[in-house]
């Protein structure tokens, strides 16, 4: 009777440990769990913060360079009052319009490249007028010459630049060039209105505006004669 | 109904021109008692920057900048900025918009104070313009219709 009493209490006390021990187990996997959400968590928030400061480092830097670089040098020759209160009150409105518009300019532009886009820029205006110049005698030969040998035409075509303003440069320069009206850019095709074969042919089939656009934006997937040039310059120096 | 099309040269160019325009604006307000211009023109030249907006990226892209709430608070304050400098004129026992009296709170001479007086109501006058402005063409470019109500 008592060996019977003892091997059931036993039983039960062995019963006791196992539940014990699985329920100690089920705890353990459970904070085992919950610590690893935490930190998946906390992990989360810190790239959070990461990617916030980021984002933000990158506004600061639009806001400074559209303020600094654009607007304020705008504003003062604007201006033309150099005292306290106008260059606070230009101060304000710079500081506001650069706050309201500071994505609008510099758009996946990075900043190194800046100076070498102006200074190329500034580079290409030259060469620009020029052209407009020529255009300009050819366009006058072919109006005040008797027969008006004319021939006008839409001419489709494709271009290897870009980013949106290489294209717009493009298209500008060619509507600024007389004989050639740039209609419509779609899906990287042109529309280019043209008085006649020889003025589209000089700008357009020369490839020659178009390489010193892409030039000028230092578009990736070319090099040009002048960028070998460049790096020439450079590597001479270093030596 | 305003129509979205995609023109990159338009949409790039006022990219460019918008900020440009504003600072002018805001040029022309602030300089109105100098040289030609003032509260009228700044506002209209601000509310161009804005509809040009909505004719280069589309009405909701241009919502998300300056939204219709946003917009009247814009216009409410203007019109408050002009009647409250009108009304404290008239509380410092002068007419309504005469400011000379604002020498009594500001500390400056009477001139300069009605120098500042004009800056003020003409940026109440700008904020309340260009608030107008925007919020027509919105009304008329989505037909009078709150935008919920298209299904947008």
């Amino acid at each position: 009777m008592e060996v019977t009493v003892l091997i059931q209490a036993t039983d039960e006390a062995f019963r006791i440990i196992e539940e014990s021990k699985n329920r100690a187990l089920e705890v353990l996997n459970t904070s085992v769990r919950f610590t690893a959400d935490a930190k998946l968590l906390e992990e989360k928030k810190i790239q959070a913060i990461f990617k916030g400061a980021e984002r933000t480092k990158a506004e600061v830097t639009s806001f400074a360079a559209t303020f600094a670089l654009l607007f304020f040098p705008f504003w003062l020759p604007l201006s033309g009052f150099f005292d306290l209160f106008h260059l606070g009150i230009g101060v304000g409105c710079c500081a506001l319009v650069a706050y309201i518009s500071h994505d609008l300019l510099f758009v996946n532009v990075r900043v190194g490249d800046m100076r070498t886009i102006v200074k190329r820029f500034f580079a290409y205006i030259p060469w620009l007028i020029y052209q407009i110049i020529i255009a300009n005698f050819h366009v006058a030969r072919l109006v005040l010459s008797p027969k008006m040998p004319i021939n006008p035409k839409i001419i489709k075509f494709k271009v290897k630049l870009d980013s949106d303003i290489s294209l717009v440069t493009f298209a500008n320069s060619i509507t600024l060039t007389p004989g050639t009206i740039t209609v419509d850019i779609k899906e990287g095709e042109y529309y280019v209105h043209a008085l006649d074969e020889a003025v589209a042919y000089d700008l357009l089939f020369g490839g020659k505006m178009e390489d010193r656009v892409a030039h000028v934006y230092m578009e990736a997937e070319h090099v040009y004669v002048q960028d070998v040039l460049d790096v020439a310059r450079i590597y001479g120096a270093l030596r | 109904m305003i129509i979205t099309y995609e023109d990159i040269i338009i949409r790039t160019l006022t990219r460019v021109l918008a900020p440009f325009l504003q600072i002018y604006a805001l040029y022309v307000l602030a300089h109105g008692h100098y040289s030609p211009g003032g509260g009228f023109q700044g506002g209209v030249m601000l509310g161009a920057s804005m509809i040009l907006m909505v004719i280069a990226f589309g009405l909701d892209t241009t919502l998300k900048r300056l939204s219709e709430k946003a917009d009247t608070i814009l216009f409410v304050v203007g019109l408050l900025l002009y009647s409250g400098v009108g009304v404290l004129c008239l509380a410092l026992g002068g007419n309504y918009l005469d400011y000379g009296k604002l020498a009594e709170i500001l500390p400056v001479t009477i001139a300069k104070a009605r120098s500042l007086g004009i800056l003020f109501i003409e940026t109440g006058v700008a904020l309340g313009v260009m608030g107008i402005m925007v919020s027509l063409f919105y009304d008329i470019s989505t037909g009078g219709l709150p935008p919920a109500r298209e299904g947008r």
